[in-house]
């Protein structure tokens, strides 16, 4: 076999496998561009035209509306100010090393290795105590809390990487602290920045136990929506739900394609750098 | 050398930081004594208002006997739900389901995610790679729960595809996620489906971290292949698959999501984890003193996942700093 046709074939092995993992997602796809009907026809239908009828429906809902603006709201707000609170706690921690910063380290990360439900039970018992259960501030505030400990290890690994020189060029000329740490550091840690943004937002957008457990009404976002209403009039009603699920995996799967460089350092919390 | 530049660095930073002019409250802001203190503190405020606050109040009421549905006030048990929880053996059940479950997935996540790992070393002129590897990382970042509503369509067993497969292929339809044989296995499935392209990235970062010069030294030296799989790859790569091997036991131990949407744990407790079972007893059955004991095990297990993982981190920077 020529060298050319090996080649040919290798490629289109490595095709085959990342088409099989994308597989189930792309059912998902394409049911939703189906009538119920055709969802539920035995044997599954392949070729079919096209119905856009479950969007329209879909963005007519009010429930959708509603999920889907907390979804944003929760997502956005709550990794901004997580990312900027762990900002300057990681230039801290990276340029100053205070007494505690390993333990305070460790401590943020045992955070994220916590099963959900053991995480979320002492908060629950303190929200429903304090009667801030169901209130989208208090929402916003533990979401970006649990965005806290990724950011500060993700962002204090990008700055341990910046020189010392850096700063001490800017004392010497007589910049301030806010100059060294906003118009020297930061932009030198963008990328860090990026990911911590990205990794966060997909952790918020994906997050479902914790706004069931502490949220209500006013703060729950489409994953509880897409969890807790999945019968309508006793069955399920796969037209909405597919559609559903089709917008709200879209973003994150456009982030892994826009932010590809990003994937690693995000999956690992900034303990192992590089691109694929 | 190289650490050593940086530390004498280090040092003439500090000195100078010390050494600044004073002048009013910016200044004094500005210190080094009150700086770090200053730029942490934001951090500090959330950890303690939603993490140490609640946390030891998880601990003291694990000592307390105490139901939300009763509407009586604690009573102090001192360690009766450590030992009820221990000497009730549906936790031990629960325990070494999410065991095995942990074993199984990461296991064959690993060695699944290392071959095709390998099988996507050498894709960089693969024509279209980014959409290739944004459809083959797509399954870890998609929804949990939006996985576990559109895997209940497949698993469906009269109208999902798969069992459509299983009766072509003149079997019996398999009830995936209702069958108390299968249930298990189904979710294990869909985890594996999930989390294979993560051990793939991590299998993939690990071997573009091993020389190219080493590999073809080898090649020259006419090592086998499991040679050069142990002597080159496994001794540059090591440390990348360790830490993508413990996330991933973590994240395994952590499975809630997609047991919640797909199964609830059920049939009976086919697919009941340790976190869906702290679930059902923390938020169905309200009876939060002998949930509040088991949360408290659960967080020193993880607080034991995270020195190891710590550990392995430490290891890698003392290789580094050896090098």
């Amino acid at each position: 076999m020529s060298d050319r046709a090996r080649e040919a074939l290798y490629h289109a092995l490595l095709w085959l496998v990342a088409l099989l993992f994308f597989a189930p997602v792309f059912w998902i796809i394409l049911s939703s561009f189906k009538t119920a009907p055709q969802i539920l026809a035995v044997p599954p239908v392949l070729f079919f035209r096209p119905t856009f009828a479950n969007y329209a429906r879909l963005f007519a809902t009010p429930s959708f509306q509603h999920h889907f603006f907390n979804s944003v709201t929760l997502s956005v707000l709550a990794v901004l100010i997580a990312v900027a609170v762990s900002f300057l706690a990681a230039f801290a921690f990276s340029r100053f090393r205070p007494a505690a910063t390993n333990f305070l380290m460790f401590i943020l990360l045992s955070i994220r290795m916590l099963p959900g439900s053991a995480a979320i039970l002492p908060v629950y018992l303190m929200y429903v105590a304090f009667g801030w259960k169901d209130s989208f501030v208090a929402m916003t505030l533990f979401y970006a809390m649990f965005s806290i400990p990724f950011s500060v290890w993700i962002l204090k690994g990008f700055i341990d990487g910046v020189s010392l020189r850096f700063d001490e060029t800017g004392i010497v000329n007589g910049a301030s602290w806010f100059s060294i740490i906003v118009r020297l550091t930061l932009p030198q840690v963008y990328p860090g920045v990026v990911a911590a943004l990205i990794f966060n937002f997909i952790f918020v957008w994906n997050e479902f136990l914790f706004n069931y457990i502490i949220g209500g009404i006013n703060t729950s976002n489409i994953p509880v929506l897409l969890a807790t209403n999945l019968s309508q009039g006793g069955g399920i009603d796969w037209t909405f739900l597919s559609s559903l699920t089709t917008i709200y995996i879209l973003p994150p799967i456009l982030v892994v394609y826009f932010f590809q460089r990003y994937l690693l350092v995000g999956m690992t919390f900034g303990t192992v750098r590089g691109e694929v | 050398m190289a650490g050593s530049a940086d530390a004498t660095a280090a040092t003439s930073s500090r000195r100078l930081l010390a050494h600044r002019p004073q002048r009013g409250l910016l200044t004094f802001l500005g210190r080094r004594e009150v700086l770090p203190t200053l730029l942490i503190a934001p951090v500090l405020i959330f950890f303690i208002i939603w993490n140490t606050i609640p946390t030891l109040w998880l601990l003291g009421l694990s000592f307390y006997r105490f139901s939300l549905t009763s509407g009586r006030p604690p009573i102090y048990s001192g360690l009766y739900n450590y030992t009820s929880i221990l000497n009730d053996s549906s936790t031990w059940f629960d325990l070494s389901r999410t065991f095995v479950f942990v074993v199984l997935a990461v296991g064959i996540e690993t060695v699944l995610g290392f071959l095709l790992g390998l099988l996507f070393w050498g894709s960089n002129r693969l024509p279209g790679r980014r959409v290739a590897l944004t459809l083959l990382f797509a399954p870890m970042v998609v929804t949990p729960v939006a996985a576990g509503t559109f895997w209940r369509l497949i698993y469906d067993p009269t109208f999902g595809v798969l069992d459509w497969f299983i009766r072509l292929s003149g079997f019996p339809a398999v009830r995936f996620l209702s069958d108390a044989n299968f249930a298990f296995w189904s979710v294990l499935a869909v985890d594996i489906w999930m989390w294979t392209p993560f051990m793939v990235l991590m299998a993939m970062a690990a071997l573009a971290s091993v020389p190219k010069a080493e590999l073809e030294a080898a090649e020259i030296d006419r090592l086998t292949w499991f040679q050069r799989f142990r002597l080159v790859i496994l001794y540059h790569g090591k440390f990348i698959l360790m830490l993508g091997l413990l996330l991933r036991t973590i994240d395994a131990f952590k499975t809630m999501d997609l047991i919640f949407d797909m199964t609830f744990g059920g049939p009976g407790t086919a697919t009941e984890l340790i976190a869906m079972t702290l679930f059902r007893r923390a938020f169905e059955d309200f009876n939060m003193g002998s949930s509040s004991a088991l949360a408290v095990i659960l967080l020193l297990i993880s607080i034991a996942f995270t020195a190891t993982f710590l550990y392995v981190l430490y290891l890698r920077e003392r290789k580094v700093a050896a090098a």
